[in-house]
C-alpha cells in the first residue's frame, strides 16, 4: 500500500509524535522511508550561511555540516533505525515548504509525513515560523496524500485499522473517497463515512430551525447513501453518517466517538495562506485537533 | 469481597511490581503481557479497574481500549495509563488518569484508591 514515504522531519520534538507514526507505517507495510530535513534557510540569496532551525545558529554548510546533520538524524532517531527499516536521510538548505515539495517531486512517494507544532514553550525557528506554514502549503501543494499528526494524542495507535472518512460532497471529495477505499480495502479496515452539516448562522447566514436541520440530515443521509453506498459494500465493516454542528469540531468528535486511527479528508484550497492566517479551513482546524493522524488529499 | 485490578503491560519488572503493590494494599491482581490476552483476561474475569501500558508488541494501548469501549460488559471499567512515552496523558480520552513511568506508588494507589473506593 504504502511503498515508498516521505518523511519530512524537523528532527525535534514537534516531530516526534510524527516520526512515532511514519516509522511505525513505515515498518508495518516494508515500505521504503526518506527520512528528509531541511536544515534552514540560507541568510541571504544563495548565501552558504544558514540559520539552522534546531539550534538557530548561523552556520556554514559545507559537505561536512551536511554530513553532521545527517549523523545527528540518525542519532536522532535510533531507537527507530534497525536492519529490518528500509529507510534513507536527506537534507537539504531552503524553505522548508518548498524542498519537502520538491522532494516529493523527485522521489514520488505514495504519502508524505509531516508534523506540527507541539503548542509549547520551547519555540524553536522551525516551530515559530515555519511549521504551521509549512504543513499547510505542504498538504495543498502536494500530488500525493499528506499524512499529519499534529497532537501527541494522534500517535499512539500502532497501526491502522479503522478510518473515518469526512466528505463535503465536493469533487476532491470523491478522489478522497477512493483513496480511502483502497486503504481500506488493502489493509482490511474499517470504513466510517461522515458528512457534517454547517449550522452555524455564520455559514447560512441565519439560524436554521429544528425541523430545516433535520430535514438538510435526511438530504445529507440520501446523498451518501447514493454516492458511497454500493461501493461501502465491498468493505465487510462500515457505516453512514451525518451530524450537524461546526464541521471541525463534529469531525473530530465523530472521529473519537469511532475510535478511528486515521482520518482521510479532501483538501480543496489552492489558494496559499495569508500571513495572519496559520490554519484556516476545516481541514486545517481538524489537523490540529484530530486525535488520530489526517491525511489530507489534495488532487 | 476484594476489588479485582487487570494489569496490562509487556514489561515484567512492571507487572511485577503493580502486582506487588495492588496485593499489598487488598486487591486482587490478574495480570496480562499485551492487548489481546488482557481481551480475553477481562472478558473472563470482569475487572473493577485495569492499568494500561501503551506502547507494547502488537497492538497499542489505545486498542485495548477501543476494544473495551465497544462491548457492552466491560465498556465501563476505569482505566489509567501509565507509560513511558512522552505526550501518554492524550493518548486515551477517556481514562480516569495517565501516569509516567517511573511513577510515583502513593499517587497510583490514591487514584485506584479513589476510583474504586
Amino acid at each position: 500500500m504504502f511503498k515508498k514515504i516521505l518523511f519530512a522531519t524537523s528532527a525535534t520534538a514537534a516531530s516526534d509524535h510524527a516520526a512515532r507514526v511514519a516509522f511505525n507505517i513505515a515498518r508495518s507495510y516494508q515500505s521504503a522511508l526518506n527520512i528528509f530535513h531541511v536544515l534552514g534557510v540560507p541568510s541571504r540569496g544563495y548565501s552558504q550561511v544558514v540559520v539552522d532551525v534546531k539550534t538557530k545558529e548561523r552556520v556554514d554548510v559545507d559537505e561536512d555540516y551536511l554530513a553532521w546533520v545527517n549523523e545527528d538524524i540518525k542519532t536522532y532517531y535510533a531507537k527507530y533505525l534497525d536492519e529490518r527499516l528500509h529507510y534513507t536521510i536527506d537534507v537539504a538548505v531552503g524553505l522548508p515548504a518548498r524542498e519537502i515539495l520538491r522532494q516529493a517531486k523527485k522521489l514520488t512517494p505514495d504519502l508524505i509525513v509531516i508534523g506540527g507544532s507541539t503548542g509549547d514553550e520551547d519555540e524553536t525557528v522551525y516551530k515559530k515560523s515555519s511549521a504551521g506554514t509549512t504543513l499547510q502549503k505542504v498538504a495543498k501543494a502536494s500530488h500525493c496524500p499528506v499524512l499529519v499528526v499534529n497532537r501527541p494524542a494522534a500517535s499512539f495507535w500502532g497501526g491502522l485499522s479503522n478510518i473515518v472518512f469526512g466528505t463535503d460532497f465536493s469533487k476532491t471529495s470523491e478522489k478522497a473517497f477512493d483513496f480511502a477505499m483502497k486503504v481500506a480495502k488493502a489493509l482490511d479496515c474499517e470504513m466510517h463515512v461522515f458528512h457534517a452539516l454547517d449550522i452555524s448562522p455564520l455559514h447560512g447566514g441565519r439560524m436554521l430551525s429544528q425541523d430545516e436541520i433535520e430535514q438538510q440530515i435526511r438530504e445529507a443521509t440520501r446523498k451518501i447513501r447514493a454516492l458511497y453506498g454500493a461501493r461501502l459494500k465491498e468493505l465487510s465493516h462500515y457505516s453512514m453518517d451525518v451530524w450537524e454542528g461546526i464541521p471541525y469540531v463534529e469531525i473530530v468528535k465523530y472521529a473519537r466517538d469511532k475510535h478511528a486511527d486515521l482520518l482521510i479528508m479532501a483538501h480543496h484550497s489552492r489558494k496559499l495562506p495569508s500571513q495572519d492566517i496559520r490554519m484556516g479551513g476545516n481541514v486545517e482546524q481538524v489537523i490540529v485537533r484530530a486525535g488520530c493522524p489526517v491525511i489530507s488529499i489534495n488532487k | 469481597m476484594k476489588k479485582k485490578i487487570l494489569v496490562i503491560d509487556d514489561d515484567l519488572n512492571v507487572r511485577d511490581y503493580l502486582v506487588s503493590l495492588f496485593k499489598d494494599n487488598g486487591y486482587d491482581v490478574s495480570i496480562a503481557g499485551d492487548v489481546k490476552e488482557g481481551l480475553t483476561v477481562a472478558k473472563k474475569n470482569i475487572p473493577d479497574l485495569i492499568t494500561l501500558d501503551i506502547e507494547m508488541p502488537g497492538e497499542w494501548g489505545p486498542r485495548f481500549y477501543r476494544q473495551l469501549a465497544q462491548d457492552p460488559e466491560l465498556k465501563n471499567i476505569p482505566v489509567i495509563v501509565i507509560s513511558g512515552l512522552s505526550g501518554h496523558q492524550y493518548a486515551v480520552v477517556k481514562a480516569v488518569a495517565s501516569l509516567s513511568k517511573p511513577f510515583d506508588r502513593e499517587e497510583l494507589l490514591k487514584i485506584v484508591n479513589d476510583t474504586l473506593n
